[in-house]
């Protein structure tokens, strides 16, 4: 695979709701009341329950694997929750080339919403299976 | 009102190892369904399915450790704090919050995980700082996390960043 400086990445997107995060609750025994109960989500100062940002870290993941196959790695990856993710929104995965090394690519990435508002940026670095 | 939370006690708990939790060995089904539903409503990749593999963000102590010790003298690890550290053991205040959330994680990763394979959890305390947002005075917490396997191949350390106000 030849990457260059400034390629965009595929994007990851899925519509998001208490469907989506009560299934990734399941798995990870996330069952926590801003995830599940409009009114915690409330008092937490998002308007009604929001989902996890460990969701959000799992298609950040789920787009760099798409892309590299099986046989790349993900060598590091760090996100800051700046936005939640509140119920009826569109999420998309992005990831944008910001250097390349050898096989070993930097990337900033990020989650947005339909409307374009960023909800975890952030940065992974990876190395392309040869 | 609080007007800092960050005490000496809790300036000086940076570094500190807490605890440590070992998990239950990997099953195929545990990395099957954690790939169903984060990639849900579309189908995984195969290699996922077939649990070849785990997911680099997989969490074989999701429902709970095989084993549990604390490294603070005055815990008997009886609670088991498995996002973050026990911060009353570490002599923090009782902290009253509205709500907690999770602002961030900064994971580096090693050897991958597979079926049969048992994971040790060392938790460290990192760094507490403070902000005033739009919901007041908020407490930025830091725990770090150590992941080896059974061969005691590091498989991943994050830094956890959590905040409370």
């Amino acid at each position: 695979m030849t990457v260059n400086v400034g390629d965009a990445i595929p994007t990851f997107t899925r519509a998001t709701g208490f469907a989506n995060w009560n299934r990734y609750a399941a798995v990870n025994d996330e069952f926590v009341p801003i995830h599940m109960d409009d009114e915690a989500g409330a008092a937490a100062g998002n308007g009604g329950a929001f989902g996890m940002g460990n969701l959000q870290w799992a298609y950040l993941h789920n787009m760099l694997r798409d892309w590299m196959g099986p046989n790349g790695e993900i060598l590091s990856i760090e996100v800051q929750f700046r936005s939640p993710n509140v119920k009826g929104q569109t999420v998309t995965a992005h990831g944008v080339v910001t250097a390349v090394e050898g096989d070993v690519v930097t990337l900033d990435v990020w989650t947005e919403q339909q409307e374009g508002t960023k909800l975890a940026p952030g940065s992974a670095k990876v190395r392309l299976a040869k | 009102m609080t007007e800092s939370y960050l005490t000496e006690v809790v300036l000086q708990a940076a570094g500190r190892e807490c605890s440590r939790a070992t998990s239950y060995p990997i099953e195929a089904s545990d990395i099957r369904k954690w790939a169903l539903a984060s990639y849900w409503p579309e189908q995984p990749p195969q290699h996922f399915i077939d649990a070849e593999v785990a997911p680099e963000d997989f969490d074989p102590f999701a429902w709970g450790p095989a084993h549990y010790e604390s490294l603070l003298p005055d815990d008997d690890g009886s609670v088991i704090v498995r996002h973050g550290i026990n911060e009353r053991a570490l002599g923090f205040p009782d902290w009253k919050f509205r709500a907690g959330l999770n602002g961030g994680m900064n994971c580096t990763y090693g050897m991958r995980m597979h079926v049969g394979d048992v994971i040790t959890d060392t938790k460290s305390c990192g760094e507490y700082t403070e902000r005033q947002g739009r919901n007041g005075l908020m407490l930025i917490t830091q725990s770090i996390s150590t992941w080896t396997n059974q061969n005691g191949e590091v498989v991943k350390r994050t830094i956890n960043s959590g905040i409370r106000f």
